[in-house]
């Protein structure tokens, strides 16, 4: 297991990847790192926050999911149209890496479940998080920032 | 049809309301405007913003009209009503009062509307002393500065809106 640092705003976190079940996507993702980027809240996966993730190369289906649990940190490619007001003219949809912070929450496409690489945990940190987040939805959405521990 | 008025940081809309087919709906909103709050963008509804109701605007109408539970286009304007206990979660983005019952106007302003969770929830559709989703009025001018500004509450947080009559 290899443990990483999100940082939500004003709140910490601590996830631990999951080196086993998804050992490309987890090493792709540490190649990313450290990232800080504009957070986003989802209107339409229920409590999911995320960050849009400017990479060239994408990892493969890995360790997928279309039924994302309270804690998953995952990676996946989000309709473009659930970001942009407006399609894009050659964008269909964006790489992002994201997270559950409560129940009652689904990945979706336009027309149904979206299956989500799900390449860690958050181990720590969660219940700070699950504040932070319906805060920033009141006062403005925040940075998110997440690094190798 | 009577006009409703929507106002956010200047940018305006305008809508008609639906009184040939929800005429009581229609008549208990006329009579609590204008109403005016912070609104809050959906976060299962895709391109939704809510305005709460709030004290002596807080509105318990009975379910009218068409069974709305289904499609639901970009400027549909409808009322949102869900009894105590049905919410999802502990809503910790409302206020207090709203973690508890709602009372809302449910503004759809853009691609995609709907969907998802918001429209799969077996347990609450077609049973009115749970929920009450009454479509009643849908936007006739809906110019771009308004959509924007429905789209910042999403980035920016609450932002404030205020729904009036609209009489020429």
């Amino acid at each position: 297991m290899t443990d990483i640092k999100i940082q939500l705003g004003r709140a910490e976190a601590i996830a631990k990847l999951d080196t086993a079940g998804a050992p490309v996507t987890t090493e792709w993702l540490l190649g990313q790192l450290p990232f800080s980027d504009q957070a986003i809240h989802s209107m339409e996966n229920g409590r999911e926050v995320y960050s849009i993730l400017d990479a060239i190369d994408t990892p493969p289906p890995e360790n997928q999911s279309i039924y994302q649990a309270v804690g998953d940190l995952f990676v996946y490619h989000k309709p473009a149209i659930f970001v942009d007001p407006e399609w894009p003219r050659h964008t269909r949809n964006y790489l992002v890496v994201g997270f559950i912070y409560e129940r009652d929450s689904a990945i979706r496409g336009i027309s149904g479940p979206l299956a989500a690489n799900i390449v860690g945990t958050i181990t720590d940190g969660l219940t700070e998080l699950a504040h932070e987040a319906p805060r920033m939805r009141r006062e403005g959405m925040g940075q998110l920032s997440i690094e190798r521990l | 049809m009577r006009k409703l008025l929507f106002e956010m940081n200047g940018a305006k809309a305008v809508a008609e309301m639906h009184d040939d087919i929800v005429p009581n709906t229609c008549d208990a909103i006329w009579d609590i405007l204008p109403v005016d709050g912070m609104s809050i963008h959906a976060n299962w509804a895709s391109r939704e913003i809510m305005l709460h109701l709030q004290g002596d605007k807080v509105l318990r109408l009975p379910a009218e009209g068409h069974n709305y539970r289904g499609t639901i286009a970009p400027g549909d304007i409808v009322y949102f009503w869900r009894s105590p206990q049905m919410s999802r979660g502990k809503q910790l983005a409302y206020s207090s009062e709203f973690q508890r019952e709602l009372s809302e106007f449910a503004i759809f302003y853009g691609e995609p509307s709907g969907g998802g969770l918001a429209a799969n929830d077996p347990s609450r559709d077609h049973d009115a002393s749970l929920q009450v989703v009454t479509l009643f009025a849908t936007f006739i001018d809906l110019p771009a500065e308004f959509v924007e500004q429905c789209e910042s509450v999403r980035h920016q947080g609450l932002q404030h809106l205020t729904v009036s009559r609209y009489e020429t």
